[in-house]
């Protein structure tokens, strides 16, 4: 079995689903589904509520109202079955500074009860390119290095579906080429990502959803759409259709 | 429950293993205890006379004080780039978590108060018999449970509801004081051979409630 071979690619479903923080709604009412095996791009302005939609899905977020469904199945907080099934990369890396790569992703491997947990440390720090930095601390990593050791974790535990959130944001052109070449290996999974690079998403995406103030404002089917054709149904969705957007990149 | 005690080991011997290399949180606690037990030398131990009084009220407060730094520290190393979000994310009950970080978090405060204990014992003049010190490593046992269960509960709510560390003292600190108010009492009762039933009792339980509140509000305090 390859790094990337798993399972089988879960469906994912949301339904009318919202969160509230005090008066703030961050998701308000979000409906849609995910094929299984399709990549999904979750667009929008920053705050438009994408990272606690992604959270959502990962389990680490309660929702206030609605549900969410994983392989037809109810998403709760806290079920093993949601772990077992997802794997999730964010801006932060969840990673000890003061355990070696090897060390930090054993932990996680033993904590998923993943079989024969210290071959699969190294198939995935092989995939990720870092077997020669596995005795090195992430504290000595780049940003990019630490992406690349923080998707080896989300990996570990063969997951279904892959949760990504802004996962080309602060690495340079490199290292974004780097990381969208490992991505290209896991075509098969259902993947959700959140990006701000449209060129990139567009690229990597099958569909796009385009999120505003905690809504839903567009799904577009990307096919063979420009990324230029998808950044003007994409400003006119945020209501930004004259060329600027406020001041607010996408 | 084989797999339950399996994480809360994982976690007890991945915080221990951190520790070893960065000392951050028993360093911290030790300067901390040691600089109360120096303060207090530096003030009474010219005026008072009885150094079992000194002794153990330099004991405690370090204890308290010490022990508020060093649940910081611990919480501090799972909020570091939201470490902690990786083990929630992992198939584990999340009172197996909870219980992890209690046990090593009364690991890091126990070893302390034994080297606190030291401290008041060379420069506060405070030198109980075997049994009492025997006796009294009990209770500051099962008092550094009592407290890492709060302070982890506490500890982690501070950071994951983004409020400031300097907050942590002032919900924790009202919420041990049974378990300092026990550990004073019992100090002393050892000491002066008086009876130690009910104040132990009152340790004892009180650290089961706050064990027991732990796992069950735990899942609240993780979630958003």
């Amino acid at each position: 079995m390859t790094v990337a071979s798993r399972s089988m690619p879960l469906a994912v479903r949301t339904d009318d689903v919202t969160k509230v923080y005090g008066r703030v709604r961050a998701v308000d009412g979000v409906s849609f589904a995910v094929e299984p095996s399709e990549t999904v791009g979750l667009f929008g302005p920053n705050g438009a509520g994408k990272s606690t939609l992604l959270r959502m899905l990962a389990g680490l977020v309660r929702p206030s109202s609605g549900t969410i469904t994983l392989g037809g199945a109810d998403l709760v907080p806290g079920d093993h079955a949601v772990h077992r099934a997802v794997g999730v990369v964010t801006h932060e890396s969840m990673l000890y500074d003061d355990l070696s790569a090897r060390e930090n992703l054993r932990f996680h491997a033993d904590l998923h009860g993943v079989t024969d947990p210290a071959a699969r440390c190294e198939a995935v720090l092989d995939a990720v390119n870092l077997s020669g930095r596995a005795s090195q601390y992430p504290s000595a990593f780049s940003h990019g290095l630490r992406k690349r050791l923080s998707l080896a974790r989300a990996l570990l535990h063969r997951p279904d579906v892959l949760l990504l959130d802004e996962p080309y944001a602060g690495l340079d052109q490199r290292s974004v080429a780097d990381l969208a070449a490992i991505l290209d290996g896991f075509d098969d999974r259902t993947v959700l990502l959140t990006t701000h690079d449209l060129t990139r998403g567009v690229s990597r995406c099958d569909r796009a959803l385009v999120v505003d103030r905690g809504r839903r404002q567009a799904d577009v089917d990307l096919g063979d759409t420009s990324a230029a054709a998808f950044e003007t149904t994409y400003r006119r969705a945020i209501g930004v259709d004259d060329g600027s957007n406020g001041g607010e990149g996408p | 429950m084989r797999s339950f005690l399996a994480a809360v080991l994982r976690i007890v011997r991945k915080d221990l293993r951190i520790e070893s290399r960065s000392r951050r949180v028993t360093t911290t606690m030790a300067m901390f205890a040691l600089l109360i037990v120096l303060a207090f030398a530096f003030s009474f131990v010219k005026t008072v006379r009885n150094p079992a009084v000194l002794g153990r009220s330099a004991l405690w407060i370090a204890f308290v004080f010490g022990g508020t730094l060093g649940v910081t520290r611990t919480a501090t190393v799972e909020a570091d780039d939201a470490a902690l979000d990786g083990i929630l994310l992992a198939p584990v009950d999340r009172s197996a978590i909870y219980l992890g970080k209690v046990t090593s978090t009364s690991l890091f405060v126990f070893a302390v108060n034994v080297s606190t204990l030291g401290a008041t014992t060379v420069l506060l003049g405070y030198t109980p018999t075997l049994r009492t010190a025997l006796a009294l490593l009990g209770v500051l046992a099962v008092a550094a449970v009592g407290f890492a269960a709060v302070g982890v509960v506490v500890a982690t709510l501070t950071f994951r509801a983004g409020l400031d560390e300097l907050v942590l003292p002032l919900l924790l600190v009202p919420l041990v004081v049974p378990v300092l108010l026990a550990g004073v009492e019992l100090t002393a009762a050892l000491a002066t051979g008086a009876p130690t039933e009910s104040w132990l009792r009152l340790l004892v339980i009180y650290t089961a409630i706050l064990l027991l509140a732990g796992v069950a509000t735990f899942d609240f305090v993780v979630e958003e």
